[in-house]
């Protein structure tokens, strides 16, 4: 709400008297069925989420209370307590990734952002966006696996000697599930960069070639700054991606091998349908839930600071 | 601008290379689809004996008619409504700035963020009880409640913007506030409608967690439900799997396509208010 | 003031309408209607599937063939049932049992482990069917593993809660071909004429061993209770499945199995990807001959006598010591139906059929690879001599003599498969785990998860 006091007095005042019996009755029934539909499936279930993660539950017979232990088994049960590392580390490469190379690239691109390869880049690199990651998951475990084509074309540039099944060894399994988000990403970070760098005012550049400014010193002064809130933007979406990350590693790996690749979100399903937990998958849940909202609400207001 | 020749090359090489690595995967699908059923063909190479007859099994297979049928209802169930509602509170708290429009709104914004695993349990015994687990109503309802967050923040975004003296003189001309809203406010906001529908349409139709939780008939899934099952059954097939997945992504795909330009729009857009 | 008083009210009014959503506070779980346990509902004659239309649910685990060829064989029987056969990764099966069993629930059912579905009164009482059909007049042992306890424990003796479709059995599978190569004549009869086996593959440049071991599905159980049953009797492994009292899988003679199968990890006899393998990869490279051994069970048989005709043995894991008893891994493929199932009736009767009907029998042996259960004297379909069905056929009946039966390990609990097994085992191959911790760690979570239960 940075819209000048003023500009807002010229033509709210006088419609705030004409509707003034919307504001009210009329108004809220406008806003009623929105509220109670998510009251009733949002809400309520978030609500639900608290209560079950103070009992013990098996989801079938009585539950018992067990005030905050389920909280205390996420912090220190070491498998609980690694998928949450696990989100964390998945950051780098749901996140850092995407962004910087899309920088990158976005900023190469901009130099030729007429031509007609821009125009099909922005087709192509928009496709991992649109399809189901289920279907980026089953393609990617392909690709990656022993015999697939990411090793084909290792071996082709003579790195014969690293080809392994990438989703089977503990120590790149969670590193492949990140490159896959990141190739999720990656186009529309991509994109969203682009479009914010075609806002900067080109005198700022020209300015700053006269004070002789080497692409580099331009880049870092006029292109990173102007795009605070795109980057920002970016950052949100992604570090929620990596955090709420489901349907990839559901698909890829199923938090094998070992527990290298389970996450929050995959373990969540388990301990509440299968191992029948409920309690424990509450309290896990109410901790991504606030973890998530600790990640996104700073950005959310600094982006907003910029809106209207 | 001067542009030096070398470096609209590398532009050009990066770009090149970028969708090359985008692309690969759909490449992999498609090679592999054509192998014999039930091989493990290893990397990227083209069949001797390419099987196309692997699309039409997959389409048996997966009962692509059926899925596609569901998707769309569930589709339709979703996004209208969830258009309604949404169009309607961002009015209210936009533009009519109704009594306590800000909290809504503060609530509703804490939602936007949400992970869907995190109600997910609760969710499913409420479902449950409700009687409608196994139908396509138990991943109707919730996305619509869950989708009101963003389509009431993106709509309020619209609203907010309209000048009050479009209202006002409406309402000299003796209009109710429905007839304002449906007659005046609805027709400007087809833009941004236009876009939270492309948002709704691929958010609902790659919905995976809600369907693979509350609905265990694949045929009453969406489409990326569907995907999941269709790998539980036949992920030991990798030829078939491949052809089943392509198949499944082709209609997202020609949506896309074909609306392309309003695409990319929306979803930059949205995820920059989002 | 005015002004900021109204939304705050409105505020205190939302989080009242919130209140009152979240359904008055009672505890989860305290108001839903509990599912009784089914007592043995007494059937009074044999039920049948009637002559009225009707469609019957399953959910198999995908990848075996054996149970929809039965049901296809059935409907050509019995026309008016019809099937809708719902298909997943025996992973996912496991996953989506308890909550499909209890919401969902199908007619028949591939079972993953037991005990904890009993404790739910998820599982019909099969005991009134036993006695209207006569399950209880077969040999005692064929149904042994599917009796639990009040309260799903232990296993091994009350009632009567799955009924398998036949009784399979596990051991290695052997490439002639490549037997052959390696001088191998004979399949080996102790443990170390083993191991010189597996090294003189390595040194022909063969993979000694292909296995599975990825996702979730940790294959090299296979080899290590083998390996178990080799070193130490196996009474205490059954013990353990059963969830008998003080039962522990962390004993001297299993410890040693560990070390062994470590030493096999080490010495390279397993693909080196061995946890990327899945079952359908494993199976693929086998039969590709991409390896001479294979750790897995009969239900392959007629796959391997179709795809490697003449190419394929079988045998017993050999003793540690010559002549010791012979034990293996051999359960039902256990099918149940589910306490709420709309049609127990026709699914009882299906069970039945397949136990007793000359088709069936013979569709269980020619794709199933094993012996069908059912009454002693039953009709056995003949094989051909020089398959390996044949093969395991007549392993079944050396185990039997050794009375050397065992259930799996990882059936024990329903997760220890998923929770402790498959993880522990990926570790060890990685190196991340030593062979004392690995059966430590499983036992801690074997207790916790059946004082959890």
């Amino acid at each position: 709400m940075t819209r000048p006091a003023g500009a807002r007095s010229v033509h709210r005042r006088p419609v705030a008297r004409k509707l003034r019996g919307t504001r009210g009755l009329v108004g809220w029934l406008f806003v009623a069925p929105a509220f109670a539909f998510y009251a009733v499936f949002v809400l309520r279930p978030i609500a639900l989420t608290f209560q079950y993660s103070l009992y013990e539950w098996d989801g079938i017979g009585p539950s018992t209370w067990v005030g905050a232990a389920n909280y205390g088994r996420v912090f220190t049960d070491r498998d609980l307590f690694e998928s949450l590392v696990n989100a964390f580390q998945l950051i780098v490469f749901f996140s850092a990734v995407p962004v910087v190379l899309g920088l990158a690239v976005a900023a190469t691109i901009r130099r030729i952002a007429a031509s007609r390869l821009a125009l099909v880049a922005r087709t192509v690199l928009f496709l991992p966006q649109v399809i189901p990651l289920v279907a980026a998951g089953i393609a990617w475990s392909w690709l990656l696996a022993s015999t697939g084509v990411v090793n084909q074309l290792l071996s082709l540039v003579g790195l014969g000697g690293v080809t392994r099944a990438w989703l089977g060894d503990f120590a790149t399994a969670l590193p492949a599930v990140g490159m896959i988000g990141a190739w999720v990403l990656l186009g529309l970070c991509t994109l969203l960069l682009l479009a914010g760098m075609s806002k900067i005012d080109p005198a700022l550049y020209e300015a700053a070639r006269l004070d002789g400014a080497g692409p580099w010193r331009e880049f870092v002064s006029i292109t990173i700054p102007s795009l605070r809130q795109e980057i920002a933007v970016c950052v949100t979406v992604t570090v929620i991606a990596a955090l709420a990350s489901f349907d990839i590693v559901y698909i890829s790996t199923q938090g094998g091998p070992g527990n290298t690749t389970m996450v929050p979100g995959l373990q969540i399903f388990y301990l509440a349908f299968a191992d029948r937990e409920v309690g424990t998958a509450s309290a896990l849940a109410m901790v991504l839930m606030i973890l998530v909202i600790a990640c996104a609400l700073p950005i959310q207001w600094f982006a907003k600071d910029n809106n209207r | 601008m001067i542009t030096p020749w070398r470096e609209a090359w590398t532009g050009r090489l990066l770009l090149v290379l970028m969708m090359a690595i985008t692309l690969l995967p759909f490449v992999s699908l498609f090679v592999t689809a054509l192998h014999p059923s039930g091989t493990y063909p290893a990397g990227l190479a083209w069949p001797d004996d390419p099987q196309w007859g692997n699309f039409l099994r997959a389409f048996e297979a997966a009962e692509m008619g059926e899925l596609l049928k569901s998707s769309t209802l569930i589709v339709l169930g979703v996004v209208p409504i969830s258009i309604l509602l949404g169009t309607m509170a961002g009015f209210a708290i936009g533009h009519l700035r109704v009594i306590g429009g800000r909290v809504l709104f503060v609530l509703f914004v804490l939602g936007l963020t949400l992970p869907y695993e995190g109600i997910i349990t609760p969710l499913y015994y409420q479902i449950r009880d409700m009687g409608l687990l196994n139908t396509r109503w138990a991943i109707i309802l919730p996305l619509i409640g869950l989708f009101m967050p963003f389509s009431v923040f993106w709509m309020r975004a619209h609203f907010v913007n309209m000048p009050g003296e479009l209202s006002e003189s409406a309402r000299m001309d003796g209009a109710n506030v429905w007839q304002l809203f449906r007659r005046i406010h609805v027709p400007l906001a087809v833009p941004a409608i236009a876009s939270l529908g492309i948002l709704l349409f691929l958010w609902t139709w790659n919905q995976f967690l809600l369907a693979i939780v509350l609905v265990d008939d694949p045929t009453k899934r969406t489409m990326s439900g569907a995907l999941g099952a269709f790998q539980g059954q036949w992920g030991t097939n990798i030829p078939l799997l491949s052809a089943g997945s392509l198949l499944i992504l082709t209609p997202t795909l020609l949506v896309f396509l074909i609306f392309q330009r309003h695409f990319v729009k929306a979803l930059l857009q949205g995820s920059l208010k989002g | 003031m005015a002004r900021r008083v109204r939304p705050g009210r409105s505020g205190v009014a939302l989080v009242i309408a919130m209140g009152t959503l979240t359904a008055a506070c009672a505890p989860p779980g305290g108001d839903s209607p509990q599912p009784q346990a089914t007592s043995a509902a007494p059937v009074s004659e044999a039920p049948t599937c009637g002559t009225a239309p009707v469609t019957m649910t399953g959910y198999f685990e995908t990848g075996f063939p054996l149970p929809k060829e039965l049901t296809t064989e059935f409907t050509k029987q019995h026309p008016n049932v019809t099937w809708d056969i719902r298909e997943d990764q025996f992973a996912v099966l496991t996953q989506n049992a308890p909550r499909l069993l209890a919401d969902n629930p199908p007619d028949l059912m591939r079972l993953p482990q037991l005990s904890e579905l009993v404790k739910d009164n998820l599982m019909k009482n099969l005991d009134g069917y036993a006695t209207a059909f006569g399950w209880d007049k077969w040999p005692a042992s064929q149904l042994e593993q599917l009796r639990l306890g009040q309260g799903g424990r232990p296993r091994g003796e009350g009632s009567l809660y799955a009924l398998g479709l036949n009784m399979s059995m596990t051991g290695v599978f052997y490439n002639k071909k490549l037997a052959e190569q390696i001088g191998m004549s004979a399949p080996p009869a102790t443990l170390a004429e083993f191991d010189t086996l597996l090294d003189k593959a390595k040194s022909a440049g063969i993979t000694p061993i292909v296995q599975f071991n990825g996702g979730a599905t940790g294959g090299l159980a296979f080899p290590l209770q083998n390996l178990m049953a080799s070193y130490g009797p196996s009474g205490p492994i059954n013990d353990w499945i059963f969830q008998k009292p003080g039962a522990t899988i962390d004993t001297p003679s299993n410890l040693q199995a560990v070390q062994h199968l470590e030493r096999w990890i080490k010495a390279g006899y397993f693909q080196k990807d061995v946890n990327a393998v899945d079952y359908a990869t494993m199976m693929s490279r086998f039969i590709d001959g991409q390896g001479l051994f294979m750790f897995n069970g009969d239900w392959e048989s007629g796959n391997l006598d179709k795809q490697m005709a003449g190419n394929v043995g079988f045998t017993l894991m050999p003793s540690a010591q010559e002549g010791g008893k012979l034990a293996t891994m051999s359960a039902p493929l256990t099918f149940g139906i589910a306490a709420k199932a709309k049609n127990a009736d026709c699914a009882a009767y299906f069970l039945n059929w397949v136990a007793t009907d000359k088709r069936a029998r013979e569709i269980g042996v020619e794709v199933g690879g094993s012996r069908p259960l059912g009454p002693a004297d039953a009709y056995m379909p003949e094989v051909a001599q020089d398959t390996v069905t044949a093969g395991t056929l007549a392993a079944g009946a050396d185990i039997a003599a050794d009375n050397g039966a065992m259930d799996f390990i990882a059936n024990a609990t329903g997760a220890i498969y998923a929770k402790g097994w498959t993880p522990q085992l990926q570790k060890l191959v990685a190196g991340e785990q030593t062979p004392q911790e690995l059966l430590k760690t499983v036992q801690a979570d074997y207790s916790g998860q059946i004082e959890g239960n």
